[in-house]
């Protein structure tokens, strides 16, 4: 409807496929009237930021709603619909809750560190979206290290969980950072490898670079890299703090573990800081591994980014299943876990991508011939890769199921003085 | 403001790095960088320090994305922001809360005089060398690329020799670590 | 060089999300290692037994009801055995046969109710408590259609039971018996008995052997999961579970994840005796007629019911009065309790909330 406007307005004609054209004219404009050049960077930047914070500030109000109301769902009950028709105004209620929240803070505290961790958490999940390519040529910034910097932003989590946990000066608060750390820590290294085994497959740490390989060769990375996504699925998961590795706010152990003195919008910026992370990370799978805004020509009927944003919260949804169905682990279990089954995984896959590669650049045999060979082969391995790896290393009692003992009988063993009272006849069980 | 007229330099060309957003931009976080690490040697609280230092690392990240070193800089955010600033403030968290305080020293004044000279000797450096600047805007080098082709082709052998540093590092971690029932803390 | 680290004293609870009640743990934590456990009990003592001397006997059928408040049908019925064993009252067959249907009924409300809520302590946010609580909501509906009340239902009375059933309990009962809590049943198995996380949680969590078990006088699924095979409603019947086909299910580990299936199959054995009920439910008076302000001849009693707990002791004394000279209720909360120390020590704070929440703890019988 905007763009509809800015065309009568302007009487260029703008593709609501591809936003990108919007700036390229601002730029035309801009350079046809001599402006600098910083300006049109500037100017394309800031539109491209608008643009985008726009929609992750919708989307931190709009999934709310979505978790409650689906795991809702899931536990046979409605969730929230009172507010509004289907509860849609829920959210708007729970932000409105907040902000009048007196903002408590611990005398204890230090404060510039105890205010400046959740603004710490949110930053970098918003840095994120500026790498996502939401169309073919819709990146904020087309960094040639994306992938990198993917990784770069979420290492800057773990600090900022840190810093929220010391400076509430309280015991559970330090509890829950500790472990925190200890697994986002642990859990970097599968999700570097998954996603190096990515990166070696397509030649490019571009992220617009990676729709680009799928929709040449017409195949979606998922389905030449499973392990990878499986990997990178469990991995990201932990590292998001979700169920079933959300131990770091397990509610009903140390009550709210690293947030629990914040109150108010500090609070609400943890809570929305998890579900940008969450929408970020989703976005990050669609793009790696289910091929970004390219769906098969799709993109040619219905606008790219529409597209990635339904593949975006189609696995936004894998995650709020996950969620709402499984119980947590324990930390240890999963700090093992990741050292003994997800690094090893992602090792092995990473040795068979660099033969693949290898065997891709050297021989010359065309990718139409090798690619379904390695779809194949890829796949049987995962399998395979998982399977042994439930048996060798899986605890002895998941091979053994539980069994009870059933008696419709049972002997009452009686003692001495009660079997003479009841051999001279007395005593209560005399009928 | 011209950067350090070398022999070399080229003028009347606009180069890139006279552009006026670069030149905000590199005030900006240059400014930033310095205070940072200023803040670090001045607060009192030592988790404080810890965290200055953190930023610092990401005010130079800045800078070398000033100089379209994007791996670089994103590298530099991974390793020392995001791992070498935890295991700082991990050491911090271990040391008993009397001694966490950068408290008042008698090496002040040799202090500053060798950091005087050490920042002397970089000056007289970056005014002494040639310096190759780019020419017009061109595409960002792949810097991800060469990279690794000089770690694999002419320096390899350093490559390798600072893997197996690493390794030992890791193996020594763990060795000091361990605790007689074989599991050790977070 | 070793690092020193000294203990810290961590208080889980009184207001903590999952210490089913105003329980306080005081736990001494070495890193994640418990070193060391007190507990505090008492922040729910409501002196039951000491404001029961100044009641008739009947009055003090209510108190039994907030005591374990999650099975309130048990509660009332151990003290009607043990008033009527005090004052020779007989209990008519179907006042007999209906405390036998409600008492399962209550058993598989309480024990939805600690699956539940066992399983929200190993962390599965809430969606198994929902499911449970569904099942358990069929049962409190039932309840709510015979005596009034979902919760503190004050059914039982010395003699008997309040109120005959209406006529549309049998067929509700029967539809939820035969058709709707089978399948559930099945679905519980399906979701919480065969899954991995669970088990991983569970197993060897809150380890009781069977020695620990005798000497501790253990009783219920904890002392059934240690491999012990004794319920009172077999060893000592009352009622007319003796005239009941059933079994006890019996564990091997003596762990929390025994004690979750173990109340599962309880469930399932519950209906079986529910349907048995059902079928044999003779006609006749609900009650027998005793005066409002009973006198039972001086002396003392005890009559012991097996709650979904474990063993509820009944001791009664009378004096000749309307009022009892003095009460005592064994809870068994309080006794399986006191094995705890033994079960934490060693593991981490996850895995004591989860013994915790296996033990199946109701602090109101708790702390009376």
């Amino acid at each position: 409807m905007m763009l509809s406007l800015l065309t009568i307005i302007t009487g260029y004609w703008f593709d609501i496929r591809d936003l990108s054209n919007l700036s390229r004219k601002i730029e035309e404009l801009i350079g046809d009237a001599g402006g600098p050049d910083w300006l049109i960077f500037v100017v394309s930047g800031l539109l491209g930021a608008i643009g985008i914070i726009s929609f992750i500030g919708g989307v931190a109000v709009i999934n709310i709603w979505v978790e409650r109301r689906v795991v809702g769902r899931m536990q046979s009950r409605l969730g929230p619909n009172r507010l509004g028709p289907f509860g849609l105004l829920q959210p708007v209620a729970d932000a409105i809750k907040l902000m009048q929240k007196e903002v408590l803070q611990p005398a204890t505290a230090s404060g510039l560190i105890f205010t400046l961790a959740p603004i710490m958490f949110t930053v970098p999940g918003i840095w994120l979206t500026a790498v996502l390519p939401w169309g073919r040529n819709m990146t904020l910034a087309s960094l040639d290290s994306g992938v990198l910097f993917l990784l770069a932003a979420s290492s800057l989590g773990a600090l900022a969980v840190f810093m929220a946990g010391y400076s509430s000066n309280n015991k559970y608060a330090l509890f829950g950072s500790m472990r925190v750390i200890a697994m986002l820590v642990s859990y970097e290294i599968p999700i570097v490898m998954a996603l190096l085994g990515v990166v070696l497959f397509t030649g490019t740490m571009d992220l617009g670079g990676i729709v680009l390989f799928q929709e040449k060769y017409r195949v979606f990375m998922v389905m030449l890299q499973p392990l990878p996504f499986f990997i990178y699925f469990i991995s990201v998961s932990a590292e998001l703090n979700r169920t079933p590795a959300d131990i770091a706010e397990a509610e009903s152990e140390i009550v709210g573990g690293y947030h629990t003195e914040y109150s108010g919008m500090k609070f609400g910026l943890f809570y929305a800081a998890e579900l940008i992370n969450a929408v970020v990370v989703s976005a990050i799978i669609s793009t790696l591994f289910l091929g970004g805004w390219w769906m098969y020509k799709l993109d040619e009927l219905v606008p790219g980014w529409m597209i990635y944003i339904g593949k975006i919260y189609g696995v936004y949804f894998l995650f709020v299943w996950t969620r709402g169905t499984l119980p947590r682990f324990r930390i240890d279990q999963l700090l093992a876990f990741a050292w003994k089954w997800m690094t090893p995984m992602a090792i092995l896959n990473l040795v068979l991508v660099a033969a693949e590669v290898l065997i891709w650049e050297e021989s010359g045999w065309s990718a139409g011939l090798l690619l379904p060979a390695y779809i194949v082969i890829n796949n049987a391995l995962a399998v395979v890769t998982i399977y042994g790896f439930m048996t060798l290393l899986a605890p002895k009692f998941q091979r053994f199921p539980a069994r009870l003992r059933f008696y419709p009988t049972i002997d009452v063993p009686s003692l001495p003085a009660v079997a003479a009272v009841d051999a001279a006849g007395g005593g209560p069980r005399a009928s | 403001m011209r950067p350090a007229a070398g022999p070399a330099h080229h003028d009347g060309e606009q180069s890139l790095i006279d552009d006026t957003g670069i030149v905000v931009a590199f005030y900006i976080l240059a400014a930033t960088t310095v205070v940072c690490a200023l803040m670090v040697a001045f607060v009192r609280e030592l988790i404080q320090a810890v965290l200055f230092l953190a930023l610092t690392f990401v005010g130079v990240a800045g800078i070398y994305i000033v100089l379209s070193a994007d791996f670089v800089a994103v590298v530099q955010v991974l390793i020392y922001a995001g791992a070498v600033a935890v295991l700082m403030t991990f050491a911090v968290m271990l040391t008993p809360a009397a001694d966490r305080r950068n408290s008042e020293t008698p090496f002040w004044g040799p202090a500053l005089i060798l950091s005087g000279l050490v920042l002397a000797v970089i000056v007289f450096v970056a005014y002494d060398t040639t310096w190759h600047l780019d020419k017009g805007r061109g595409a960002f080098p792949a810097t991800a690329a060469s990279l690794g082709e000089a770690f694999l082709k002419p320096y390899v052998v350093p490559f390798e020799v600072a893997s197996v540093l690493l390794m030992t590092a890791m193996i020594g971690a763990i060795v000091l670590t361990k605790e007689d029932e074989g599991d050790a803390d977070a | 060089m070793p690092i020193k680290s000294a203990p810290v004293e961590v208080n889980i609870g009184p207001q903590h999300p999952s210490t089913h009640g105003v329980f306080r743990m005081v736990a001494k934590i070495d890193g994640e290692r418990i070193v060391d456990v007190k507990m505090v009990v008492g922040y729910l003592h409501r002196s039951m037994e000491k404001l029961a001397e100044e009641r008739t006997y009947t009055q003090n059928i209510p108190f039994t009801d907030r005591m374990d408040y999650l099975a309130a049908m048990a509660g009332n019925l151990g003290y009607c055995l043990s008033v009527e064993k005090l004052a020779g009252v007989e209990v008519p067959e179907r006042a007999q046969y209906l405390r036998v249907i409600f008492n399962e009924l209550q058993r598989i409300a309480s024990h939805c109710m600690a699956t539940g809520t066992f399983i929200n302590d190993c962390g599965a946010w809430q969606t198994p408590v929902m499911y449970c609580l569904r099942d358990r909501e069929k049962v409190l509906d039932l309840f709510e259609m015979t005596c009034g009340a979902r919760l503190t239902t004050n059914y039982m009375r010395i003699g008997g039971v309040a109120f005959d059933i209406p006529e549309e309990f049998l067929p509700a009962l029967d539809h939820l018996v035969n058709d709707d809590l089978p399948y559930r049943f099945e679905e519980y198995d399906q979701l919480l008995v065969g899954n991995e996380i669970i088990m991983m949680r569970a197993r060897d969590v809150g380890v009781v052997t069977p020695e620990m078990a005798i000497n501790a006088s253990l009783s219920g699924p904890m002392l059934r999961s240690a491999g012990i095979a004794w319920d009172i409603r077999k060893a000592d019947p009352y009622c007319v579970y003796d005239r009941m086909k059933f079994d006890i299910p019996v564990g091997y580990n003596g762990d929390a994840y025994d004690r979750m299936i173990i109340r599962i199959e309880e469930m399932k054995q519950s209906l079986r005796i529910i349907r048995q009920a059902v079928h044999d439910l003779p006609d006749g008076p609900h009650k027998t007629d005793v005066p409002l302000a009973l006198r039972p001849p001086a002396g003392e009693s005890y009559a012991r019911v097996e709650s979904p707990k474990g063993e509820l002791g009944f001791y009664v004394v009378s004096d000749g009065g309307p009022a009892p000279y003095r009460w005592h209720v064994r809870a068994p909360s309080l006794i399986n309790l006191s094995v705890l120390k033994e079960m934490t020590v060693g593991k981490t704070i996850a895995d004591a909330i989860v013994t915790l929440g296996s033990i199946d703890i109701n602090v109101g019988e708790l702390d009376r």
